[in-house]
């Protein structure tokens, strides 16, 4: 019923925004972002996955990049300020790293192997000089391989890691290279860099105040001809409050806003605004205890459970703004590979199952599940919880839920299934950036990584999927690695290792203005095709 | 009255104390670690152990609260959790934002409490009288962050007139009181507005009345005061309380601005709060409870040394 | 939002009532009710308001639907629908059980933190205006550091630090209230203390607890319940910004303030719906603040 009246709002405001817009620059995207402050402006960006789409990437480089330019396929590594990198064949441990050449920084100083050396020790050596906690507190553990690291040369550089890891460059690609230049200039003080930070990368940061805005404009010396951005200035504002986002969207006051709430979809969309949205790395899961006395130690139970969600069902309820899971990574993923077992609704075929592993009507079974009713990439989780508690007992498997606070949720999750703060609860309802090998298949059931050493929840351990782990550090061929990680995920598909429900699809709205914008299968994303249409 | 002063200015110091002590001891009555939420998702117990000595959490708690003590003296509010900058540079920011509204929203409310007040007073019981009274008391009774969101739909999604959300074209740095600047302050300070002019109305109507009402009005115009005598004589008299009230009100404005606050985006103490409260971020909660409990006892100490002066009844001291 | 708890002004007329009458008789109480039953506003919002009561008390005995359970496919329907006679939520729950059994919750947590603040207030008030001396300093004083914060800015303060909750609610709630009901306890009673025969009383070696008893409460109470009656919609709307910032009761629970929040998304396509909660909050801190208006003429006390 708002609907009307609003078209005819939306000229209105078109051209009060005209009018009133004339002082800007034309092109300027204006972007309402999801965090409730700018992401740390000194490198090693917080506030998740958004800080570094916004922050990281796009003022800063790393020595590896992840390739941003295609939305139909998943995306790959590429050379960002190293052009090539190689390990040594006697020694896997020994990794060589050359240099992209006449690279540098935003403040004029030269980007040289001394400066990697020098971006290494700021998360790393709490010794150096450099060393800044708050980077290190989102970097350190980005890079657990690293043993040591020196300068070869001014354009090339060495780095050790502590066993052979062929996924070295999936961890390098987290680290964002800041100007030890310009800290220097800036008293070696980070609180003054924050306002003044300086990359390599496409965007420069020209005006920073704390929760309020960020200012980019253009590196028109970037390296990368390809990517110089098209926009006069992109203007970035958290609007943590979804409402406040889409309202700020719909009355003009930016042009984009990252994920619209699912029920405002349908406005926005009536008003003109455009839906963006694509498979990423994302994934929402049960993640299941394994220790003694869980039902879900029982593969039949797992495959039950698995064959019961009606996920088209819930796919409704979200707006369309889901992919259905069929395993842990998303279809799409290069490293999803052919798994036997059919990740589907199937009711019928769930009671079966169920009735192998002993149970039925009469003998119902019930499950307690930890959920949170917020969450960063937990996506709807209360009315998501809520209709899998539905198809559930549909089947014959009762959820108790077990409901606490976010933050609380997060320290259950670090602690892990034995722990008395996880109550007993035979699984967690968690979202996972799956973007590479460790964060997104090894981290969640090494044995080496049991909670709380690590962040294997359940306490699975299993001979051979530490097998396909090694075999993964081992293989240091990327081709070769890619068909060890889809054998990998095919046994996290077989297995029915987690419950797979959904994959995010990482929604934004924008303004019909916005040309240009390609969305990645990634977390990250590249603003430089971006261009705004008066 | 010298002495008045003198020992209600000495009061402020037990007083301030005391709320430095309640805002310290917030971080502590608070449960689980205040730590969790910044804490990269896959942090290590070192990592943990780590931050949590630098934040000097790992210290007796009176140790902790004479060092935040000290610090806070010198201005020194320790670093936010969330964010690592100084909270005192957080909040002072913060501060301004809010004090730019509440004045507004002053601006608004105060002087319209008074003259809708004076109104139904002299019009006690009359047609005019319950028109305003039911409008005062609506402005108090609705849940003001439920019509900032109503507003926002009204005047900046379908109308198109206004902005939603923000301080400013370009954020709050460089404020200023032009139009370009008070379209954005519009929305929020109405809605900040609504309950203290409610309030501020209610009283003044009441004095009003009741001292319109009294045996020495009657006598003054039988000795043939002017109106605008008697009206002066009412002032006089209505001016005390109504100060007081709006004294307490500031608090009001200055507090109850954190719904407001989020609602609209504006980036004050409210929203800070805000964030901060989802965050777990303690030390920031604490400094801007401290800073903003601080400007009201002030605030009211201000009230309570023009009372005398405005008051011609009370002899103090 | 009514937060501000103007106790100055109520302080400074206390003695009105105090000086009424010894202690109140049946004749007075018979004047109130008199009055009261004449003034057609504060009876029509008593019978609002005991509606309103009587529906979430006995919420359960109602032919509602479970407030609980919804479907995704009948989520957001319009008011008016079928078998749900104020549509249904964002997950597709009956909207008017949630209201009536989220009445249940709002109206607690507007009631029972005013409550417990009465009881422990009116004693620490009383004790210190009746005592006096290092006692009344040490208790004044405490209040007064309490009375430093805004009302609302301290109940989010220690909301936010407890986390949420509605145990953590009602503790922050009652910690915010009690000071401001200390305070008129304490200034009324040091009043009707200083009355001659109180004074008489004890010093014809009357029992101290006789004489508060008798005499002191029985001038106190009525006073201070006259404010808490108004503190209850402060309570209530305070309770509700609680859940509305998600610091008071956690879903799936229903509280008006929590509803308001989680169907602030549905404003664009059913106004009407989203609007419900907002309503009844409204509706039922009018009808407070307009039964304790009523109530405060009908007693005679001016504010």
């Amino acid at each position: 019923m708002f609907l009307k009246p609003l078209r005819s709002a939306a000229l209105a405001v078109a051209t009060v925004a005209l009018l009133s817009t004339s002082a800007l620059a034309a092109g300027t995207l204006r972007v309402g972002m999801t965090a409730s402050d700018i992401p740390l402006t000194t490198g090693q960006t917080d506030q998740g996955g958004e800080g570094m789409r916004f922050m990281g990437y796009t003022v800063y480089d790393s020595l590896i990049n992840w390739d941003l330019s295609s939305a139909d396929k998943p995306s790959t590594l590429t050379p960002g300020l190293a052009t090539e990198w190689s390990t040594d064949p006697e020694d896997r441990t020994k990794w060589t790293f050359k240099l992209r050449e006449g690279v540098k920084f935003h403040d004029g100083s030269d980007f040289t192997a001394d400066a990697v050396v020098w971006n290494l020790d700021k998360p790393l050596n709490d010794q150096s000089e450099q060393y800044d906690t708050r980077q290190a507190a989102q970097g350190a553990s980005r890079i657990p391989s690293i043993a040591s690291y020196k300068v070869v040369d001014p354009l090339t550089v060495e780095i050790v890691t502590k066993a052979p890891d062929a996924t070295l460059p999936y961890q390098i690609a987290w680290i964002m290279f800041s100007s030890p230049a310009n800290w220097e200039a800036n008293g070696k003080d980070w609180e003054k860099v924050a306002a003044n930070p300086s990359g390599t990368g496409p965007w420069k940061l020209t005006s920073f105040v704390p929760r309020e805005r960020a200012e980019l404009v253009p590196n028109t010396d970037y390296w990368d001809e390809n990517r110089i951005p098209k926009l006069d200035k992109m203007v970035l504002i958290p609007l943590p409050e979804p409402n406040a986002r889409s309202s700020a969207l719909l009355s003009g006051q930016v042009d984009w806003i990252e994920a619209p709430a699912p029920d405002l979809v349908p406005a926005l969309e009536g008003n003109g605004f455009e839906i963006v949205s694509n498979a990423y790395p994302h994934n929402w899961t049960y993640h299941f205890s394994r220790l003694e006395g869980s039902p879900w130690n029982d593969i039949n139970v797992r495959k039950a459970a698995n064959l019961a969600i009606d996920r088209a069902g819930l796919k409704q309820l979200l707006g369309g703004l889901m992919i259905e899971a069929k395993g842990f990574m998303p279809p799409s993923s290069q490293w999803f590979g052919n798994p036997e077992f059919d990740v589907k609704y199937d009711p019928d075929a769930a009671k079966e199952y169920l009735a192998k592993a002993g149970y039925g009507p009469d003998k119902p079974l019930t499950v307690k599940a930890l959920i949170s009713p917020s969450g960063s990439g937990q996506m709807l989780p209360l009315p998501m919880n809520e209709f899998i508690q539905q198809n559930l007992a549909e089947v014959g498997i009762n959820v108790d839920f077990e409901v606490v606070e976010w933050n609380t949720m997060i320290n259950i999750w670090r602690a892990g299934a034995a722990d008395p703060s996880a109550q007993g609860a035979q699984s967690i309802n968690f979202s996972y950036f799956i973007q590479d090998p460790f964060t997104g298949l090894i981290r969640h059931l090494s044995c080496d990584l049991i909670a709380p050493n690590g962040t294997n929840w359940g306490h699975y351990c299993d001979p051979e999927m530490e097998d396909l782990f090694k075999q993964i550090r081992n293989t240091f061929d990327p081709a070769e690695q890619d068909k060890v990680l889809q054998k990998t995920h095919e046994k996290y598909v077989n297995d029915a290792l987690f419950l797979f429900v959904a994959h995010d699809v990482a929604p934004r709205a924008m303004s019909p203005k916005v040309k240009g914008f390609v969305q990645a299968q990634n977390w990250f994303q590249d603003f430089s095709t971006i261009s705004i249409e008066e | 009255m010298l002495a008045y002063t003198l020992q209600r200015l000495l009061y402020v110091i037990p007083v301030a104390f005391g709320v430095s002590v309640i805002c310290f001891m917030l971080v502590h009555i608070a449960p689980g670690d205040p730590l969790t939420a910044v804490m990269p998702i896959d942090a290590t117990a070192e990592q943990q152990a780590a931050m949590r000595a630098e934040y000097g959490f790992d210290r007796p708690l009176p140790v902790q609260f004479a060092i935040w003590l000290t610090n806070a003296l010198q201005g020194d509010l320790g670093a936010s959790i969330a964010t690592g900058r100084p909270v005192a540079s957080e909040v002072s920011r913060a501060v301004g934002n809010t004090l730019i509204l509440a004045f507004t929203a002053s601006l608004i409310g105060f002087p319209l409490g008074i003259f809708f007040g004076f109104v139904a007073g002299i019009f006690k019981d009359t047609l005019i009288d319950r028109a305003v009274t039911a409008f005062a008391i609506t402005g108090v009774s609705v849940p003001n962050y439920w019509l900032g969101i109503v507003l926002v739909v009204i005047f900046s999604v379908t109308l198109g007139w206004l902005p939603s959300m923000g301080a400013g074209p370009g954020g709050s740095t460089n404020w200023a009181w032009d139009y370009e600047h008070l379209r954005f302050i519009i929305l929020p300070a109405v809605t900040l507005a609504v309950v203290p002019m409610g309030i501020v109305t209610r009283t003044v109507r009441a004095l009003v009345g009741d001292i319109l009402s009294q045996d020495f009005i009657g006598a003054l115009k039988a000795k043939g005061l002017s109106r605008f005598g008697v009206l002066r004589h009412v002032v006089r008299n209505v001016t005390p309380t109504t100060l007081s009230v709006v004294g307490l009100q500031l608090g009001y404005l200055l507090g109850g601005s954190i719904l407001i606050e989020t609602v609209f985006n504006w980036p004050g103490t409210g929203f800070l709060l805000s964030n901060a409260i989802f965050q777990r971020d303690l030390p920031l909660l604490q400094g801007t409870i401290l800073v903003l409990a601080l400007f009201f006892v002030f605030a009211n100490l201000i009230v309570d040394l023009l009372q005398p002066l405005v008051d011609p009844r009370i002899k103090r001291g | 939002m009514s937060t501000t708890i103007d106790t100055k002004t109520v302080k400074a007329n206390p003695r009105p009532a105090a000086e009424e009458a010894p202690a109140k008789s049946k004749g007075y109480w018979h004047g109130v009710g008199a009055r009261l039953i004449r003034d057609p506003v504060s009876m029509i919002c008593a019978g609002l308001l005991a509606l309103l009561l009587g529906a979430v008390v006995f919420a359960p005995l109602l032919p509602l639907a479970d407030p609980f359970t919804g479907s995704m496919v009948s989520r957001l329907k319009p008011i008016g629908t079928e078998g749900h006679i104020l549509g249904t939520d964002e997950l597709g729950r009956d909207m008017f059980a949630r209201l009536i059994y989220g009445g249940r919750l709002t109206l607690m947590l507007g009631l029972l933190p005013v409550a417990f603040a009465f009881a422990i207030g009116t004693c620490l008030g009383v004790l210190a205006g009746y005592v006096g001396g290092w006692l009344n300093t040490a208790i004044m004083r405490t209040v007064d550091v309490f009375f430093a914060f805004p009302s609302i800015l301290l109940a989010i303060a220690i909301s936010g630090a407890l986390g949420a909750g509605i145990v953590n609610s009602l503790v922050s709630l009652t910690i915010v209230f009690i000071p401001p009901i200390t305070r008129v306890a304490e200034s009324v009673t040091a009043s009707v203390r200083s009355l001659e025969y109180v004074d008489a009383a004890r010093i014809s070696g009357a029992h101290p607890l006789t004489v508060v008893r008798v005499h002191v409460l029985g001038n106190v109470m009525s006073p201070i319940f006259v404010y808490a009656t108004s503190l209850t919609s402060v309570s209530m709307i305070l309770a509700a910004g609680l859940s509305f910032l998600g610091l008071g009761v956690k879903p799936p629970e229903p509280e008006w303030g929590l509803m308001l929040n989680t169907l602030r998304t549905a404003i664009y396509i059913d106004p009407v719906l989203a609007a419900l909660p907002g309503a009844m909050i409204f509706l039922t801190s009018l009808c407070l603040n307009l039964l304790s208006d009523g109530l405060r003429s009908a007693m005679n006390i001016k504010d």
